[in-house]
């Protein structure tokens, strides 16, 4: 299994998605708010098997939203929100880009209008 | 080589076809509506092919430049160029400040479709000469925002009230 190196390559937005959009999961992102955390710790309060809660790890980790340490024996996982933060910022400034954009050359557009009108009228 | 992704906007504007391509090509009219809520300043526009558009926005005190070199130019019909999406100030390609894998260059090309007292307009958006990385981001980002972004916002706001309750990321 490929795991290592995933992490801080390419950020792969349907995984983040994808990796977002299950309730525990996110239970988990908030629960590293609080600071780093193991396996163990992070199971605790989820009623959860250990190895569920890798799994879910390991949906993250690939995502990119958290890393984990790869030598420790506790492999304690930290938070990487800033870095899904960025990403959803930079794409709804390219979305908005053009449609903002547009909206204003409707306006620019109508003016026009108007100032033909104008001098047709003269 | 597979397809790449294309980023599509269509547009229906009100108004006539040569209107519409004077309110693009005239740097008086286009500086006021190119660049969503900034300051647009366009330094340089020579229309033709291998003729170059050197633009900036302003926002506040930040200010981002981008290049634009025509390829095609079919009055009222069409234009193509090589779109810089980000130069420092003295117009050489410079890497996204905000993010390393956005495609430098897209080849973008922007039809005029003639409909009487309506025009429509597309515009698409092509990476070029990309990173497998930065072609592996476009097409990303296309299919989510294809997909709607409104369920990727719907799930971020969750997430990051959430966040903000605990006291905001540790990063």
């Amino acid at each position: 299994m490929e795991q290592v190196g995933y992490i801080d390559s390419k950020s792969n937005l349907d995984a983040v998605f994808a990796a977002l959009a299950d309730p525990t999961r996110r239970a988990i992102l908030s629960r590293l708010t609080e600071g780093e955390a193991s396996v163990n710790e992070i199971a605790a309060p989820f009623e959860m098997s250990q190895p569920a809660v890798s799994r879910h790890l390991k949906v993250l980790e690939k995502a990119g939203l958290i890393e984990r340490d790869k030598d420790e024996q506790r492999r304690p996982a930290r938070l990487k929100a800033q870095k899904l933060s960025d990403v959803v910022d930079w794409l709804s400034e390219f979305k908005a880009f053009w449609g903002t954009s547009f909206d204003q050359l409707d306006n620019v557009l109508l003016k026009m209008k108007q100032a033909e009108k104008g001098t047709e009228h003269e | 080589m597979s397809e790449l992704p294309e980023y599509i906007l269509d547009r229906i504007f009100h108004a006539p076809r040569e209107m519409v391509w004077r309110a693009w090509t005239d740097p008086e009219l286009l500086h006021r509506w190119y660049g969503p809520g900034a300051e647009t300043i366009i330094h340089k526009f020579d229309l033709k092919p291998g003729g170059i558009w050197l633009n900036e926005m302003k926002w506040g005190s930040n200010s981002h430049f981008q290049k634009v070199v025509f390829q095609e130019v079919i009055q009222p019909e069409k234009m193509v160029w090589h779109h810089h999406s980000s130069t420092d100030s003295n117009w050489n390609d410079a890497p996204n400040p905000m993010m390393a894998d956005w495609p430098k260059l897209l080849l973008t090309t922007v039809i005029f479709e003639d409909m009487g007292d309506k025009t429509n307009v597309r515009l698409s958006q092509v990476p070029m000469d990309a990173t497998d990385a930065e072609v592996a981001f476009f097409a990303d980002a296309m299919a989510n925002m294809d997909k709607g972004w409104g369920s990727g916002y719907a799930i971020m706001d969750e997430l990051f009230v959430e966040l903000q309750a605990k006291g905001g990321s540790d990063e």
